[in-house]
C-alpha cells in the first residue's frame, strides 16, 4: 500500500470534481471546501460518471442524473441514497493530493467475473 | 402467477397474471419497487431473476444499456411472467397500504380532443372507475394498436376523478404519438396504469415553489400551480415558472398559466424561454402575465433566480437533456437538498 501524488491541490477548485488517472487507476478528487475526497469515478447507483453528473455543494456530493448524494465531510447517505460511497484515503503534502491507492476500488456491478451472483446487492 | 422478490430490506410475494408485469403487480399490491419511467427508458427498475421465466415486451428498451441480461437481469416495467419466479431487486422496498391511491389499471376511452399547437394535442380520458391522485403524477397509456406502454402527467389533480387530461406533443418517430396525431382516435379504449411518480406537491411543507418545465412536461406544473392556487398558496408563497418551448407559437396553455399570475398579485411569475427565435418583446404579446426570455429553459431560470432561491422546491419535468440541465441548476446553483428537488423525466 503506498501514497500516490494525484494532483496539485490548486488543481481542484472548490465544489468541483475531477478525474485523474494514477498508475493506472482512474479516480475522482472532490473539492468540498472543507477538504478533499478521492474517490471511484463511477455512481454507485447506476454507473453514471460522476465526473459529468456530480455536483457538490453545500459538502454533498450529488449525482444528477437520480439525485444520489453523499456528506463528503462524513461520508453518509443523505435522502434516498441507499448505497455508500467508497474512497481512498488522502492526505495533503507540500502543496500536492496523495491518496492511498492499494487497489482500484470497485463497485460490485462492475465484477463482470463473478460467479456466485452476490454482485448484485450493496454490501451497506 | 406467485412473484417473490427479494429485496435490501426483506422478502415480499404477490400475485402477478402473464398477462401483467412484475412492477406494475407489485406496485397495485404496495411494493415501492423502484422505478422512474415505468415504460423502459431508465432502468431503475432492474430486477434478477434468478428462478422462473419472463416475457420481455420491449426487448430493444433503452432502460437494458447497463444490465446484465446474461444474468437474468430484466426491466420489470417489461417482463411479463411465464412462470413463478424469484426476483432480486436491489433496492430498499417496503410494503404501504393505499388508502385508495395504490396504482391500479383501468380502461379509459378518449374524448375531448383538441389542437393546441402544431404539434400539441390536449386530450382527455373518460376513466371505467375513478382515480384519485396527487398534482404532479402521472400514468401510463397503452393502447391495443401501439406496442408498449407512454407515461404522461396529468393537468389535472383530485380525489375520485373520473376524467384524466393530458397534452402530448407530436415526437418525429414516435408510435404512440403517431398514432394520436394520424389517427380519428375520440372514443378509442386503451389501458391506464397510475397513479405513478412521486415528483408531487404538498403544500403543508410550505415551501417557495420553482417549476421548470420543457414542452409537454408542462402538464404536471399546471397541475401543481392549479393545486396551490386553489388553496390561496400564492397569498404566503411564491411561485416561478419556467416553461421552455422552441417558438413563440410553439407555447400552449399560455392562457391558464397568465389567469393563474394575474390572480396572484405578483408572486406568481410565469416565463416562457424560446429555445429557437429571439423573442419579439419582454412580455408575451398576448399574455400580458407572462415574461419571455431566449434562450434553455434551464438558463432561463438560473439568470432569473440567481439569489431567489429561498425555502424552495424545484419541479422539473421535460426531454431528459433539459431535466438534467435543470436538475444541475437546482443542486449547484440553487443549492437545494435532494429531497426538495423532484422530477420526471420522459423520452
Amino acid at each position: 500500500m503506498t501514497w500516490k501524488r494525484v494532483c496539485k491541490v490548486t488543481d481542484v477548485p472548490e465544489n468541483t470534481v475531477k478525474k485523474f488517472t494514477v498508475d493506472k487507476v482512474t479516480l475522482l478528487i472532490a473539492n468540498y471546501g472543507g477538504g478533499f475526497r478521492a474517490i471511484p469515478p463511477l455512481c454507485p447507483h447506476m454507473q453514471e460518471p460522476l465526473e459529468e453528473s456530480g455536483v457538490i455543494a453545500n459538502c454533498a456530493l450529488t449525482c444528477t442524473k437520480h439525485l444520489w448524494s453523499w456528506d463528503l465531510s462524513s461520508l453518509d447517505m443523505l435522502g434516498e441514497t441507499e448505497r455508500p460511497l467508497q474512497s481512498y484515503e488522502v492526505k495533503l503534502e507540500n502543496g500536492d493530493i496523495l491518496a492511498l491507492i492499494d487497489k482500484e476500488l470497485v463497485y460490485e456491478f462492475e465484477d463482470e467475473d463473478d460467479i456466485k451472483d452476490d454482485d448484485f446487492f450493496s454490501k451497506a | 402467477m406467485k412473484i417473490t422478490v427479494e429485496t435490501n430490506s426483506g422478502v415480499f410475494d404477490f400475485e402477478c397474471e402473464a398477462t401483467d408485469k412484475l412492477l406494475y403487480a407489485g406496485l397495485t399490491r404496495g411494493l415501492t419497487l423502484p422505478y422512474e419511467c415505468a415504460t423502459g427508458t431508465c432502468g431503475t427498475c432492474r430486477g434478477r431473476i434468478m428462478q422462473g421465466s419472463a416475457h420481455i415486451d420491449w426487448d430493444q428498451a433503452p432502460g437494458f444499456a447497463k444490465l446484465k441480461r446474461d444474468k437474468g437481469d430484466v426491466l420489470m416495467c417489461q417482463a411479463r411472467p411465464s412462470s413463478d419466479c424469484l426476483v432480486r431487486v436491489p433496492a430498499r422496498v417496503v410494503a404501504r397500504s393505499g388508502c385508495g391511491t395504490l396504482p391500479q389499471h383501468r380502461t379509459a376511452h378518449i374524448d375531448a380532443l383538441r389542437k393546441l399547437t402544431r404539434d400539441v394535442v390536449h386530450f382527455e380520458l373518460a376513466l371505467s372507475r375513478p382515480m384519485s391522485f396527487e398534482a404532479g403524477q402521472f400514468v401510463v397509456l397503452e393502447a391495443p394498436e401501439v406496442k408498449g406502454g407512454r407515461a404522461y402527467s396529468m393537468v389535472n389533480f383530485g380525489r375520485e376523478v373520473d376524467r384524466l387530461v393530458f397534452v402530448i406533443k407530436q415526437k418525429a418517430g414516435g408510435a404512440f404519438s403517431d398514432w394520436v396525431f394520424r389517427n380519428d382516435i375520440a372514443g378509442r379504449t386503451v389501458d391506464v396504469f397510475g397513479p405513478l411518480g412521486r415528483a408531487t406537491f404538498h403544500p403543508k411543507e410550505g415551501k417557495n415553489i420553482l417549476c421548470i418545465a420543457g414542452g409537454s412536461g408542462i402538464a404536471g406544473m399546471l397541475s401543481i400551480i392549479e393545486r396551490a392556487a386553489r388553496e390561496d398558496y400564492f397569498r404566503d408563497h411564491t411561485g416561478h415558472v419556467f416553461f421552455g418551448v422552441r417558438t413563440l407559437e410553439d407555447g400552449f396553455y399560455l392562457s391558464e398559466l397568465c389567469d393563474f399570475a394575474a390572480q396572484t398579485e405578483g408572486r406568481l411569475k410565469v416565463t416562457l424561454a424560446l429555445s429557437h427565435e429571439q423573442s419579439p418583446a419582454a412580455v408575451h404579446p398576448e399574455f400580458p402575465h407572462i415574461r419571455l426570455m431566449d434562450g434553455l429553459v434551464a438558463d432561463a431560470a438560473q439568470q432569473t433566480m440567481s439569489g431567489r432561491y429561498d425555502n424552495m422546491v424545484g419541479f422539473v419535468a421535460g426531454p431528459p437533456i433539459m431535466v438534467d440541465g435543470a436538475l444541475r441548476v437546482l443542486i449547484r446553483e440553487a443549492r437545494l437538498p435532494p429531497q426538495f428537488v423532484r422530477y420526471d423525466k420522459f423520452s
